[in-house]
């Protein structure tokens, strides 16, 4: 089968099988920035957006992005830079593994809440990208500054 | 799983027409596909039906096949009607990106023993509704299952009710050990269990302890928890024993009931 999709704003069109998954189609394409972490829906690595709302890619039957517009962290490269900085000065991010689709949930976060969500709130909001280096502290103290910062401006 | 062939057909008439006579799958929010082993021959994608929607119509809501969990968590007609009731039932599933993926017609269609969501809707005494026009008690589908392929288009719920959702799991991310749900309709208790681990089923011997009095003494809802552990069947899995299945309830069950009486 052939897809067209748009792909951090660039229009194309990609051969995939019926039953195959977004996550294997995109980095087929090249997308490595997907990653592919536990394949079975439970992980949040792999995340991206599709029509702006997070999705698991690993668990996202890749014909149903037909026409859609998916987006992955480079495709928000700048926005994931400036929450990228509030990271490291948390010393929040070690292997580097989860924080595509971590930052991707959180970029997906502040642009759905209207206020700045409180901790509660945010960890709800996280509960499905795991991280097996942080402990997710550092991770709640940057995101908790990023979304001040943000909302300042 | 593997899909030979699939089809995206654009009417509800096209999908059942592919289920019924080319023995096509409906493929509901797919979130499971990855991890099943299946091949399926026709895979009919219901995404192209229009079957996402929250509505009140006539003396009812209608939920369609297709809504997402994140679509009953936030929706703001389910949380005027049932307050959180919806929100704190799908919400220890995953994460945001999962409930953006899974739908309310493939928990129902799948009849999950695990499922949190079939638990409240048995507990809100929905009625799902299949294509063309068969409409059954969601808790006897849940137990019986269908006797022919079948395309679920939608579920209907009351208008409004007082409901809470109570659950118990090893981790967050996991399937509960055992959950439950009590509903004051405003003119009777309604109690449904699940992940027993099996299926979901209602508790007609507590419910009838209940009765119809919307204040019950702290006694009797204690005994309609007990009564409820004592007529549901229980069984042993990785995650939990049966006998501590059943130890578990009565607490879950009292609590509920005593959140909803006030």
């Amino acid at each position: 089968m052939n897809i067209t999709l748009r792909i951090n704003g660039k229009l194309e069109s990609i051969e995939c099988l019926p039953g195959e998954m977004l996550t294997e189609v995109l980095r087929r394409a090249g997308h490595f920035e997907v990653k592919k972490g536990c394949d079975t829906g439970n992980c949040g690595a792999c995340t991206v957006l599709v029509d702006g709302k997070p999705v698991l890619s690993c668990s996202y039957l890749a014909v149903r992005a037909e026409g859609k517009e998916v987006t992955t962290i480079q495709g928000l490269a700048d926005e994931a830079k400036k929450f990228a900085a509030f990271l490291t000065a948390e010393g929040a991010d070690q292997c580097g593994f989860c924080a595509p689709g971590f930052a991707l949930t959180v970029l997906a976060m502040k642009d759905e809440f209207s206020s700045i969500p409180d901790e509660a709130q945010i960890r709800h909001y996280l509960a499905g990208n795991l991280c097996r280096c942080s402990g997710y502290e550092g991770q709640i103290r940057a995101i908790k500054k990023y979304l001040e910062a943000q909302h300042a401006e | 799983m593997e899909i030979l062939k699939y089809a995206c057909p654009q009417s509800t008439d096209e999908a059942f027409r592919l289920i019924r006579e080319e023995h096509g799958t409906a493929i509901g929010g797919a979130a499971w596909l990855r991890t099943n082993t299946k091949t399926i021959a026709l895979g009919v994608d219901l995404a192209g039906l229009g079957l996402g929607y929250v509505r009140e119509i006539g003396d009812h809501i209608e939920v369609g096949a297709m809504t997402t969990y994140r679509e009953l968590e936030t929706n703001p007609l389910l949380r005027a009607r049932f307050g959180a009731l919806f929100e704190t039932t799908v919400s220890h599933v995953v994460g945001v990106q999962l409930r953006n993926i899974i739908t309310v017609g493939g928990t129902v269609a799948g009849r999950y023993g695990f499922s949190d969501l079939n638990t409240t809707l048995c507990a809100l005494g929905a009625q799902a509704v299949f294509y063309p026009d068969q409409i059954i008690d969601l808790a006897q589908f849940i137990e019986r299952g269908a006797e022919a392929p079948f395309l679920l288009e939608k579920v209907l719920l009351p208008a409004s009710a007082k409901g809470t959702y109570h659950q118990m799991r090893i981790s967050e991310n996991d399937f509960p050990i055992i959950n439950t749900t009590a509903v004051w309709t405003g003119s009777e208790w309604r109690i449904a269990v699940g992940s027993r681990p099996a299926a979901t089923r209602l508790c007609p011997k507590a419910m009838a302890l209940l009765g119809a009095d919307p204040h019950p003494s702290d006694d009797i809802l204690a005994s309609a928890a007990r009564a409820a552990a004592d007529e549901l069947q229980f069984g042993s899995d990785i995650r939990a024993s049966a006998e501590y299945r059943r130890e578990i309830l009565p607490v879950l069950v009292r609590r509920a009931l005593m959140e909803v009486r006030g």
